[in-house]
């Protein structure tokens, strides 16, 4: 994780930062509101990163999220399904409550219906359901906390509404430390509501809180067996893309559905697979021309009948099955390997890499940026004489703390507001921690490269961009953008063991 | 399509006036006989990006023609028509409507490189459309199907462009594939669609993907009914069609659905340009039938009863008073035009202003309530979408008013002339098209729908972009981005200095916004006075035409009637003869026009549209 101490020997930016919220807490004691909001977030502080899942409507957000969680709890149909923001947290014991807009949570009922649970709303309708909270025990949602969001552009305007709110609201910080953004192609309302999260004071400068998934991308080859191919190739275009670099840190291309069935398959799946598998090629593509020829089509007693082939193309969907199929063909008898290979080519390993780069190794960081927006609310909402070293203390952090400064500069860059070779935004970026704070990524070395090697690499780059921060040629925007790459360099090295 | 019946109906009326020496009922004929040569029905083939647009028409033709991909979308509308040989060609149409298009034959294999973003971003080529001509048996009947760029929503650019290229066409097909159910913007564009034009049809696309298609199905069944949108839905799978096609599999073509979006396209589409073919032929040469025989049969009164002269004599003096009445500006029906068109001109502006008023109520509000600086890109976009938005609105309703406009002229033109309605031709946007065969079919068809597209373009797309990007530059200069990202935290010391600036900075925001409605009711306005006055004066000729050919008419049943008088007796029995026959000639025609149209189905009442 993070490191402790800054190499100055200064606070962390986390120690701090709950210092402040403390200090905060005394000087609203009196203001029974401020002091709940604070303790609300100096809890937060310890949980787990909230990861938002967002995207338009049918976009497969409770599908990956499922294939995160490697497990299939939150249910998904083919028609729109979510309409209530669910919030999936790590727990001994399973368990859902409801927490309505106004009045007492209550406890629901879970049962296990099809493709993930279903709830008992109890009659409750959902424009007055504030959210749903399942507690399921699970590894996975140990390192983050996932919600669960209604569509947008929604036919129903009312769950496009409360899918807003949650994740930009007007009148507070969203209560997500950071979001995963998918789309299936970049549409005009994606771009709308990727701009929407950068609205907010502190906020505004950081796209860093966000990743898009090019989600469903099994699809968007046609289910062909290179539809993965094209869909990184796609994804890769809009990363190279300035105007959504400036809107989001990364774009990966994700088979949502494949993921989940890949971390899911079960046994009797893998059986019916290799019995068709067996089958004569030729056979094997005709019968997968279509959905409905697949799992309607005569074959012989012995082999998996229609209904079982049925289900066979839910779960894995036509490039899935073609997948598989030629896995299996190709000599991978082993019903785990099948699946880890399916949960590779499905992209979600990528994911979850750019996951653990972006969003747990910064975990302190964004943690910080939504207490110190939390105070940042309170001062603006309750201003008063004696808050005003609070004031003070949290201008000095957003422009004191180097992560900060960081983040900012990773964004100015992205903005393509510095005039400088795409090849050196591109390394600075990597020293600046765009692609991963550990030393080796931001040195864009082998992540098994000893500190000799990594000692090298830091000294060189630093000795580079001081040059480039001294010389007479740089204009003064290229010299502080250098300096301050100077400083993470510093930080690298200061990280290694002597 | 050309119906050759029609066609031979026509060309035997034309000997008749021909015969009768009725040069100016001949010009009418002649123009019906141009509007059955000129076969095109045009199809647009529309829908978001990425549902399978092209690949639709690629099936349809069972031919690769449109560039299909999976990441790179169509940036140029391309049109796929019947011709013998191959062969395709770039259209790019000037600002001036008259000058003749400029065409650039291409080979086939080039096309991506001009018709898709990738090759042609955004069509900043500036092409009109890509004209496709193919020999298929399905377009050999004047189908033309045309590929156009996908909509983001009303309020893309795209999409407006799109929604002033429906009144031209003979039917739309909305595409969606079978993913998800239809979203609000497909739906709001299908409401849109069904005002503007007669025939619209939803199409589904990959089925043979997406194991819940059936689903979907019933769920967008049930959004358009309770829509209130009637159109059919054909679910079909592109990629199971060229696969059978070329396995030449009769099982997997009946899967791939195409066999039920083909028969609508023949029977409805088509069909209902056959018929309104057909009718109009057989009542064009009624008419003419009908004026011959009024002479004839006022000769034939007269000879069969002299004694009744004076009594024929005035009745067809009173007729052809009113006939010049009818020439009058001041009858019924040019009173009707006149009005109406200056009544639409000045509802239609208000209608604009109204809504861009409301909208520049709004963005005011908005720039008051944020820093412009902070929030301009966004902002620009809300508003550019508004105002687009509000510009189809205004179209549409435009549009849905003129026509009814049309045929409340054709009304009252039909209770003063007593002469038949010349039906269906009003109904559709068809003025130009059905009505003034003088305009010509595809490049002139397309113009009309391109007129108003690249006035779309120039006024919605071009001159607004441009617009506010001067704007976004101002502001630029006010908040160089690198320093901003610094000194926005540290900022909050600078208050009043940054108060002035605020200040300073919303004026001029609220300056942009106000000179960019300006610019949008000037040029809007102009487009929608351009159409009127089309409109006025293509019903102006057209009853004028009518009202002369009746008058002419009127006149040499005068002449004839006068004529008669002086035949003598022994030549009167031979000429009564004489015209019996060419009456029962001049019926055996109208009878033939009436057999024409007599297994269509009864004609719709005309649709009336108010506000």
């Amino acid at each position: 994780m993070t490191r402790p101490v800054q190499p100055g020997g200064a606070p962390s930016l986390g120690a701090e930062v709950r210092i402040l919220l403390r200090r905060a807490i005394d000087v609203y004691r009196d203001s029974p509101a401020a002091v709940g909001w604070l303790q609300h977030h100096l809890a937060r502080f310890d949980e787990p990163l909230r990861v938002a899942i967002a995207g338009k409507v049918k976009a497969g957000k409770s599908t990956l999220l499922n294939a995160l969680v490697g497990e299939s709890i939150a249910p998904t149909d083919a028609g729109e399904c979510t309409r209530v923001v669910t919030w999936y947290v790590d727990a001994p014991v399973p368990k859902v409550t409801m927490f309505p807009r106004s009045g007492v949570p209550k406890q629901l009922t879970i049962s296990r219906a099809g493709g993930g649970l279903s709830f008992d709303l109890l009659g409750t309708p959902v424009e007055q359901i504030e959210r749903l909270e399942v507690q399921w025990p699970s590894q996975s949602l140990r390192a983050h906390t996932l919600i669960d969001t209604p569509g947008i552009a929604s036919l129903s305007k009312d769950t496009s509404a409360r899918a807003g709110a949650f994740l930009a609201p007007e009148d507070s910080p969203t209560q997500a430390d950071a979001v995963i953004y998918l789309m299936r192609h970049l549409h005009a309302t994606d771009v709308d509501f990727l701009e929407s999260f950068y609205d907010q004071g502190v906020a505004r400068a950081t796209p860093i809180n966000t990743i898009a998934v090019l989600s469903r991308a099994d699809e968007i080859g046609v289910g062909r067996l290179d539809a993965l191919n094209s869909a990184r190739r796609i994804a890769q275009r809009y990363r190279a893309d300035p105007k959504i670099r400036a809107l989001c840190q990364t774009v990966v291309a994700v088979a949502g559905l494949l993921a989940e069935t890949g971390r899911t398959m079960r046994q009797h799946e893998f059986a019916a697979l290799t019995a068709l598998a067996g089958l004569p090629r030729k056979e094997v593509d005709s019968m997968l021309l279509s959905v409905d020829r697949f799992s309607t089509m005569e074959l012989d007693a012995g082999l998996p009948d229609a209904e079982t082939r049925g289900r066979l193309i839910e779960r894995f969907g036509l490039f899935g099955v073609r997948l598989a199929t030629t896995l299996i063909r190709q000599g991978i008898t082993d019903p785990t390997a099948v699946s880890a290979e399916l949960v590779k080519r499905s992209g979600l390993d990528d994911l979850r890499s750019v996951l653990a780069t972006q969003f747990t190794e910064r975990r302190d960081l964004l943690k910080a940026r939504s207490a110190l927006l939390a105070i940042d609310l309170v001062l603006t909402r309750e201003p008063r004489p004696s808050a005003a070293p609070l004031a003070a203390e949290v201008e000095r952090i957003l422009s004191g703390a180097h992560e900060f400064a960081e983040l900012r500069l990773l964004s100015t860059l992205r903005s393509g507001a510095i005039a400088l070779p795409p090849e050196v935004i591109a390394e600075a970026e990597r020293l600046l921690g765009g692609e991963g704070g550990s030393p080796a990524a931001r040195l864009g070395l082998d992540p098994s490269a000893d500190p000799q090697e990594l000692r090298a690499a830091a000294l060189d780059a630093a000795t580079r961009w001081a040059r480039r921060a001294e010389s007479p040629m740089s204009s003064r925007a290229i010299s502080d953008v250098a300096r301050l790459v100077v400083r993470s360099c510093e930080g690298v090295l200061a990280q290694l063991p002597h | 399509m050309a119906v050759p019946a029609a066609v031979e109906l026509v060309d035997l009326a034309l000997k008749a006036t021909k015969a009768y020496e009725r040069p100016d009922l001949s010009v009418r004929l002649e123009q019906t006989r141009r509007r059955l040569a000129d076969p095109s029905v045009r199809v647009l083939v529309v829908g978001e990006f990425k549902q399978g647009k092209s690949q639709l028409i690629n099936a349809l033709v069972n031919a690769p023609v449109c560039p299909v991909d999976d990441d790179v979308a169509t940036a140029v509308p391309t049109a796929v028509r019947y011709a013998e040989t191959t062969s395709v060609a770039l259209v790019r149409e000037g600002d001036d409507p008259d000058a003749p298009p400029q065409r650039t034959e291409i080979p086939l294999g080039k096309l991506a490189q001009y018709v898709s973003e990738a090759g042609n971003p955004g069509n900043r080529a500036g092409l009109s459309y890509a004209d496709i001509a193919i020999p298929r048996k399905l377009l050999a009947g004047g189908l033309v199907l045309v590929d156009t760029p996908g909509v983001g929503g009303l309020g893309s650019a795209h999409g407006a462009a799109t929604m002033s290229a429906l009144p031209s066409a003979d039917a739309v097909l909305l595409v969606s594939d079978a993913a998800q159910e239809y979203t609000r913007p497909e739906l709001e564009f299908l409401d849109a669609a069904m005002k503007l034009c007669p025939n619209v049809a939803c199409v589904l696309t990959k089925t043979d993907l997406y194991p819940h298609w059936r689903r979907i199905l019933d769920l967008d069944r049930g959004h358009l009914e309770r829509a209130g949108v009637r159109a059919p839905i054909f679910p079909v799978s592109s990629s199971l069609r060229l696969h059978a096609a070329q396995t030449k599999d009769d099982e997997l073509m009946a899967e791939s659905g195409f066999r039920d979006l083909i028969d609508y396209l023949v029977r409805q589409v088509v069909g209902a340009a056959d018929v309104l073919a057909r009718r109009s032929a057989s009542q064009d040469v009624l008419m003419v039938t009908d004026q011959l025989a009024a002479q004839m049969q006022s000769e034939l009164s007269v000879q069969e009863n002299p004694e009744r002269v004076e009594a024929l004599m005035a009745e067809l003096n009173k007729a052809k008073a009113r006939a010049e009445e009818l020439k009058r500006n001041t009858s019924r029906w040019q009173i009707t035009l006149n009005d109406g068109v200056a009544d639409l001109q000045s509802d239609i502006e208000y209608d604009l202003r109204d809504r861009l008023r409301a909208i520049g109520r709004e963005a005011e509000q908005l720039i008051d309530d944020a820093d412009p600086a902070d929030v301009w890109d966004q902002f620009a976009q809300w508003f550019h979408q508004q105002v687009a938005t509000a510009a189809s609105a205004n179209f549409v309703w435009a549009h849905e008013r003129a026509r009814w406009l049309a045929a409340r002229v054709a009304e009252h033109f039909a209770e003063s002339a007593d002469v038949v309605l010349p039906d269906l031709q009003f109904q559709d946007e068809g003025m130009a098209r059905k009505v003034d065969p003088l305009t010509q079919p595809e490049v002139e068809k397309l113009k009309l729908g391109g007129a108003i597209l690249t006035g779309m373009r120039g006024g919605y797309g071009g001159l607004l972009m441009i617009g506010l990007a001067t704007t976004i530059a101002g502001l630029g200069l006010l908040n160089p981005f690198s320093a901003a990202a610094g000194l926005l935290f540290g900022a909050k010391t600078v208050k009043d200095e940054k108060k002035r600036l605020l200040e300073r900075r919303r004026a001029e925001a609220k300056t942009a916004v106000r000179k960019h409605i300006d610019e949008v009711v000037f040029q809007v306005g102009k487009d929608s006075r351009d159409m009127l006055r089309r409109t006025q004066r293509q019903l102006r000729d057209h009853f004028n035409a009518l009202a002369e050919e009746l008058a002419t008419s009127i006149s040499a049943s005068v002449l004839a009637a006068q004529n008669a008088l002086k035949t003598t007796t022994g030549e009167r029995d031979k000429r009564i003869r004489d015209l019996k026959a060419e009456l029962e000639r001049v019926e055996a025609l109208a009878r033939r026009a009436r057999a024409l149209v007599a297994d269509l189905p009864a004609q719709q009442p005309t649709p009336v549209v108010a506000r």
